[in-house]
């Protein structure tokens, strides 16, 4: 079992390395101190299961989380915490893996055996409850072995086909494995639904047309893509854009 | 009936009436009747021959009463319990006031069908005059309920406060030494016992000294050097946790050492400053810990560097160190002290303002200049 150790204290990484050392069958791959640093060796080593520390600096271990989950063949996230009652009671509701720090050898070989993936909605719930902040502010998508984190505030739309959803931004154009609806759920308000494949930000928008057909376009401001409307999400659509304006 | 005799489903903020469906409060209404059957006995004893007689017939007819009001208030404190303090008040009193006047008239309409033929009256225990007795009992029944129900409210206040007082102290204790602190540093404790124990001994070493402080009373005064060095003990242990993020610098040579302070007013900014500030950010950084004597006041800064955008959203606990503290300067010197903080330019700063010379806490303590 290869294991990602992320803690931004080093004597927290370092107690969890020589814990592991005394399990079986564990091989720790590497060390992490911040959310970034984690994502780029997630990308890079493949790791079995990340211990991941719930607060850190920069991203929260949710963030990292979340992250960790859009990418393909995700390794299982077990998250370690000193003392946060808010997040422990949400893990325990989600049935999320946890420890808490200073952690018990058995607990620890325990939580191994049963690590698991974490859903992108277990996850949001437990950040909900636990009032930590699990917007990312940036989408990771692969590039090959690379990660490439695209900031959120230059997305300009998610377009979905059969399986993957493109990310256009200022930066070019990206495919990340992920689902639009929860895309959608996690960064509303600031994303609008305007069909059944496309979630666009709403500040990128410049206007609003309507076709001979009486179709309803989505014209985008700086990329110049013009995106259809679906009936279904129109009315709200208009709401949003006349409510706002 | 109510679903449960005892255990009442909202067990928030306490109602001022208590539970009357219990056989505690029916006893205790009982009694309470029997004391006020008692009352008008004694009083009345001058108008009538039989002492006794007078208070049997007043009891029964109290307990009808009070039994009656009791059943009443069981089946309404529900509803009661949803309404405004001063409106469930009224309208338990006219709650109360009715069903005095509905059993009063029951009692006599009982009489008067009982007395229908024997018209010896003056033995009989049942009234005569109709309106008088309605009155009178209403008059009392309100008066009673009135009287009641300011004794229940002023109980539940006093319920309430102390309720209140105990939590307020459990929050300042709690807000002296955060749990988030302790957990970490028993981790850091953990982890050091192998790979440096002498580390480690003297991280425990620190711990103990700072609850030792922390575990005195929130009164205590100490002097300035010991203040500064629990503050020290806690940079102490931090810097072991977080390494070669956080750098702590002092510059006090200017604070008199002698001075007497509250204890534990530097320690939390301090402990403010690692956790909403060095630790949100992954560079770390540096806190800078300043004193100096304007005329006969101190001052105590503590100055920290702030994440913009700290992955956690959680600024409470920051306010109600700083409120802790600024209660605890204000009892020390009335009007005389005050807390200050700055945001600027990513740099969060608070500071302690307080009186050095002819303070009252000079009481006691060894004389200095």
């Amino acid at each position: 079992m290869k294991l990602l150790i992320v803690d931004d204290e080093p004597p927290a990484r370092e107690r969890l390395r020589r814990l592991l050392a005394e399990i079986e069958d564990c091989e720790v791959i590497a060390e992490a101190e911040n959310g970034e640093e984690a994502l780029s060796v997630c990308g890079e080593l493949k790791p079995d299961v990340v211990l991941l520390d719930v607060r850190m600096p920069g991203l929260s271990g949710i963030q990292v989380a979340r992250h960790i989950d859009s990418l393909e063949d995700p390794p299982a996230v077990i998250f370690t915490t000193a003392y946060d009652q808010y997040a422990v009671d949400a893990f325990e509701t989600e049935a999320v893996g946890y420890l808490l720090k200073p952690v018990r050898k058995e607990k620890l070989a325990h939580a191994l055996r049963h690590a698991g993936r974490i859903s992108p909605s277990r996850l949001q719930k437990v950040a909900e409850s636990a009032r930590i902040e699990h917007k990312r502010e940036q989408i990771c998508a692969r590039l090959g072995e690379q990660l490439r984190l695209i900031p959120v505030p230059d997305i300009y739309f998610f377009l979905a086909d059969q399986k993957y959803v493109t990310v256009k931004h200022k930066g070019g154009e990206n495919l990340i494995d992920e689902s639009l609806k929860s895309l959608a759920e996690e960064f509303s308000p600031d994303f609008i639904r305007i069909h059944r494949n496309a979630l666009v930000a709403e500040k990128y928008i410049s206007a609003v047309e309507r076709t001979g057909a009486g179709q309803y376009v989505v014209r985008m401001r700086e990329c110049g893509s013009v995106l259809e409307v679906s009936r279904r999400h129109a009315a709200e659509l208009l709401r949003r854009i006349r409510g706002t304006g | 009936m109510s679903a449960n005799g005892t255990a009442q489903p909202s067990s928030g903020p306490t109602f001022f009436l208590p539970d009357f469906c219990g056989s505690r409060a029916v006893l205790a209404v009982v009694l309470i009747v029997e004391l006020v059957a008692l009352v008008f006995a004694i009083a009345r004893q001058a108008l009538h021959d039989n002492f006794w007689t007078d208070l049997a017939t007043s009891s029964l007819f109290l307990l009808w009463v009070g039994l009656t009001c009791t059943a009443v208030l069981c089946r309404t404190r529900g509803w009661l319990h949803t309404l405004p303090t001063a409106r469930a008040a009224s309208i338990a009193i006219l709650l109360l006031v009715a069903t005095v006047a509905i059993v009063s008239e029951v009692v006599f309409q009982v009489g008067r069908y009982w007395n229908i033929d024997a018209d010896n009256a003056a033995f009989s225990i049942f009234p005569r005059d109709h309106a008088g007795f309605l009155l009178r009992n209403v008059a009392v029944g309100f008066i009673v309920s009135a009287l009641a129900l300011r004794y229940f409210y002023i109980n539940a206040q006093h319920q309430r406060s102390i309720e209140m007082e105990a939590l307020a102290r459990i929050r300042a204790l709690q807000a002296r030494i955060r749990p988030h602190f302790l957990f970490n540093s028993m981790n850091t404790i953990a982890s050091l016992t192998r790979s440096n124990p002498e580390q480690a001994e003297q991280a425990v070493e620190d711990l103990a000294d700072l609850f030792r402080a922390s575990l005195n009373d929130a009164t205590t005064r100490i002097s300035l050097e010991e203040e500064i060095e629990i503050a020290r003990t806690h940079a102490r242990i931090e810097e072991l946790r977080l390494g070669k993020r956080l750098r702590v610098e002092w510059d006090i040579d200017q604070l008199p050492l002698n001075a007497r302070v509250p204890s534990l007013i530097v320690q939390p900014l301090l402990e403010n400053a690692v956790y909403h500030g060095i630790e949100t950010l992954p560079e770390g950084g540096r806190i800078a810990i300043s004193g100096s004597r304007v005329g006969d006041a101190l001052q105590i800064e503590v100055r920290n560097p702030m994440a913009h955008e700290a992955g956690y959203g959680e600024r409470e606990g920051n306010r109600m160190a700083l409120e802790n503290i600024r209660q605890r300067l204000e009892l020390a010197w009335p009007g005389r002290a005050r807390v200050e903080t700055e945001l600027e330019n990513g740099e969060f700063c608070a500071r302690l303002i307080f009186p050095y010379a002819d303070s009252p806490l000079l009481e006691g303590s060894s004389p200095y200049s």
